[in-house]
């Protein structure tokens, strides 16, 4: 208590350094070993050509139209994600029958989720968006409903008795005992998923999209522009980066780790 | 008047292992009044806890009825309150939140439950600890706020399932104290689970002693020590210990019969 009302500005500082640093060291790294090994651009591009591809790209204003198609795309994919996928693991773990049968199932559809699903995706839907945020949904889909499955197993027994003993009607036992109980492996599922999801989109759009920074990547590799290739992955490595901390993070910071449930089991 | 009644309560499953039919509560009968505070005592495994679940509606009964404020009892409702030895509080929701949760799942208008909240918050001695949720409180403080979230309630019957067996001797002797005081303010109808002699003694107007495996009445034993009651007067008592002792020979009359039993299995 008396810690965190001193300095609340000293606390942040460490996380944040220790979030940027590693990742300092990596470009220093990289600059260094292009410059002693003399490596040609078409190869590996030094840090400088790669922050003017950046710098390029910002400029003609292709990163924002290639950043915004992805992030749309993904925004979508995670929002129909969540919403078909929570109900359905909800209520698969609510039913040891349902949740016996599925398990496997779900298992199976976790190693095929998302890229394997490319192909079908642009026989359903052709090019372009819809088959991207249906690679995004079905990259994410089968990991959370998994998780938020086991994490209403892992419910504690008297929980559910003691919401059923104050008059709990099964709707509301859903969104007030069953969604709140499972938060802890559904963030988990979020997490996977979200990696899933993000691989996901970045592949759908190398294949099936004429926009997004999937597809500049592809765009960059026929001309040769190494250093739009690598600016690209740098921006894709970094947004999820920025997704993890801006998104997950907080989520976790105000819900299991504020309810002390980020235990074994509680 | 009556809040509770049992009466030829059986309660038979089959064995997974074995398939057989294995008897676990025989033919268990006794009632609880209207603000009467009544233990049920007995043997580890001798299906007390059983008897509770039943009561609460979470455990399907054999044979025999189970009959709350002149009603059958057919699954769980909030006629009955259940207060758990793992205080299965909600973790995602604070002190006041547990304790409005099931005026909110009743639809008790938000005025009201505030009052209620502040009421039986204050009545456990948590004013003030409203907003912290349940890990930042300890132990004891966890089993009062499951008190207060089932009296906020108002049940016919508070059911309370062995709440300080995983509190240390120190906090325990504190919390049945305060159960005591509670339950000599509120006078609330209270069917409390135990393998305690000393607490069930010290915090009931009845005891009622349970055989082991298959479960009988063994006896029902008045307490005749009145009311408030605090520890260091009890333990002073002759009739503290007269009444702790009846309990334990009743007991102690069962471990043989037990014993004979292990023998022929």
């Amino acid at each position: 208590m008396t810690a965190q009302s001193v300095k609340p500005g000293a606390r942040r500082v460490g996380p944040a350094l220790w979030f940027v640093g590693p990742l300092a060291v990596l470009v220093a790294v990289w600059a260094v070993a292009v410059a002693a090994a003399g490596t040609p651009m078409r190869v590996f591009p030094q840090v400088g050509d790669v922050a003017a591809a950046i710098g390029d790209m910002a400029s003609s204003g292709d990163l924002f139209r290639h950043l915004g198609a992805s992030l749309r795309r993904m925004g979508l994919g995670i929002v129909l994600a969540l919403v078909t996928a929570l109900p359905f693991g909800i209520a698969l773990g609510s039913s040891r029958l349902l949740s016996a049968f599925f398990a496997p199932l779900l298992r199976f559809s976790v190693a095929l989720a998302g890229i394997a699903w490319i192909p079908v995706a642009t026989l359903w839907f052709g090019y372009g968006d819809r088959a991207v945020i249906f690679i995004v949904w079905n990259a994410m889909f089968f990991a959370l409903t998994y998780n938020a499955m086991l994490g209403v197993r892992q419910i504690p027994l008297q929980l559910l008795r003691a919401a059923r003993s104050m008059g709990t009607s099964r709707t509301r036992m859903f969104t007030e005992v069953l969604l709140p109980g499972a938060l802890p492996s559904i963030v988990t599922g979020l997490r996977v998923g979200l990696g899933y999801g993000w691989r996901g989109l970045v592949a759908a759009e190398i294949i099936a999209s004429d926009a997004g920074l999937g597809y500049a990547l592809f765009q960059a590799q026929k001309y040769f522009r190494t250093d739009v290739i690598i600016a690209s992955m740098v921006i894709i490595g970094v947004l999820w980066l920025l997704m993890d901390r801006l998104l997950l993070a907080p989520l976790e910071r105000r819900t299991v780790q504020r309810w002390g449930m980020t235990g074994v089991g509680r | 008047m009556t809040a509770l009644e049992i009466s030829g309560l059986r309660k038979t499953y089959t064995d997974d292992y074995s398939g057989e039919e294995v008897t676990a509560i025989d033919e268990v009968s006794f009632g609880v009044e209207k603000g009467e505070f009544v233990s049920v005592l007995g043997p580890s495994g001798c299906g007390k806890t059983t008897v509770l679940n039943i009561v609460a509606g979470f455990v399907d009964l054999s044979g025999g009825t189970v009959v709350v404020d002149g009603r059958p009892v057919a699954g769980p409702g909030p006629d009955r309150g259940v207060v758990f030895q793992s205080h299965a509080l909600f973790p995602w929701k604070t002190a006041y939140g547990n304790v409005v949760f099931g005026l909110r799942m009743r639809g008790v208008p938000r005025t009201e439950r505030d009052e209620r909240a502040r009421e039986y918050l204050d009545l456990v001695g948590l004013g003030g600890f409203e907003h912290r949720y349940p890990h930042e409180l300890s132990g004891g403080m966890q089993q009062r706020l499951g008190v207060a979230r089932v009296l906020a309630n108002e049940p016919a019957v508070m059911l309370m399932d062995e709440p300080f067996a995983s509190i240390d001797a120190q906090t325990r002797r504190k919390l049945q104290e305060d159960l005591t005081r509670i339950f000599e303010s509120r006078r609330p109808t209270v069917f409390f689970v135990t393998h305690d002699v000393d607490e069930a003694v010290f915090l009931s107007d009845r005891v009622v002693v349970l055989s082991g495996r298959p479960s009988r009445v063994r006896d029902i034993v008045e307490v005749p020590l009145s009311r408030p009651r605090r520890w260091d007067e009890a333990l002073a008592l002759p009739a503290f210990r007269a009444t702790a002792n009846r309990v334990n020979e009743l007991l102690a009359g069962d471990e043989d019969d037990a014993g004979h039993l292990d023998a022929v299995s």
